[in-house]
């Protein structure tokens, strides 16, 4: 629980990753629900790490904060690189013949269907990128 | 993170022993590894995930750019898939396309 910041690079991944996995066992999620919890933090810190800063270094600031009763947990991930919303993408259609589905936008829509709330907004030169999974 | 995972190409068929994590970190690799094998004339590709702890979006699109690669007659199979992996997959879709079965029969 609490914040950490880390340099946006591909070896941030697992320590921001063990990061919310840590404050979500502390609030006693299931192995399932950590799974997927782990599953949006590595969509959401990889995106980060590859696109927010095109022209060299920046940073990502992760805070996890209990919900209300500690019936959930918030996760909320900070950048200060290019103005990008990743939810602003259609969802693949799952169900498309395989020759036809698209590569991308999968993980964003795991992101979604896994967590109970996720939202995006810029703020002060900042990407903002939160999300609640209830217990 | 080192590749956790091998490839076998034999007789039309590709074996695929996947362990640990396919995430960000290694899909990559295994995706160079697979398409040694998709230019070959592939009639199954069976992936063994008995070992497979942890699937990410990035493993995910490895699995359909390899079906896409290897065309619409050949099979995949998905081996004994942990309980967590499998979720991921039907949750994807990923299942319509893979014969998911407990033991692969030669």
């Amino acid at each position: 629980m609490g914040k950490v910041i880390l340099p946006a690079v591909k070896n941030s991944l697992y320590p921001a990753i063990d990061f919310i996995k840590n404050s979500a066992k502390e609030l006693g999620f299931d192995n399932k629900k950590i799974y997927e919890l782990e599953l949006a933090s590595e969509e959401v810190i990889v995106n980060i790490i590859n696109y927010a800063y095109p022209k060299g270094a920046g940073e990502m600031e992760i805070t996890c904060v209990p919900l209300q009763d500690d019936k959930g947990i918030k996760v909320e991930v900070v950048d200060w690189g290019i103005s990008f919303n990743p939810l602003d993408k259609p969802s693949p259609d799952i169900n498309a013949p395989i020759e036809e589905r698209k590569i991308g936008g999968l993980g964003i829509y795991l992101l979604r269907k896994t967590m109970d709330d996720v939202s995006y907004h810029r703020e002060d030169g900042k990407n903002i990128l939160t999300f609640v999974k209830k217990l | 993170m080192e590749s956790n995972f091998s490839v076998n190409y034999e007789k039309g068929v590709a074996k695929i022993k996947l362990s640990g994590r396919l995430d960000a970190t290694n899909a990559g690799n295994l995706q160079e590894e697979l398409k040694k094998v998709t230019d070959k004339k592939i009639e199954r590709l069976v992936f063994f995930a008995k070992d497979l702890e942890y699937i990410s979006s990035a493993g995910l699109r490895v699995i359909i750019f390899a079906k896409q690669k290897i065309g619409v007659d050949s099979k995949v199979y998905l081996i004994s898939p942990q309980e967590a992996v499998l979720n991921v997959i039907k949750m994807s879709g990923l299942d319509n396309f893979m014969i998911i079965e407990d033991t692969y029969k030669d």
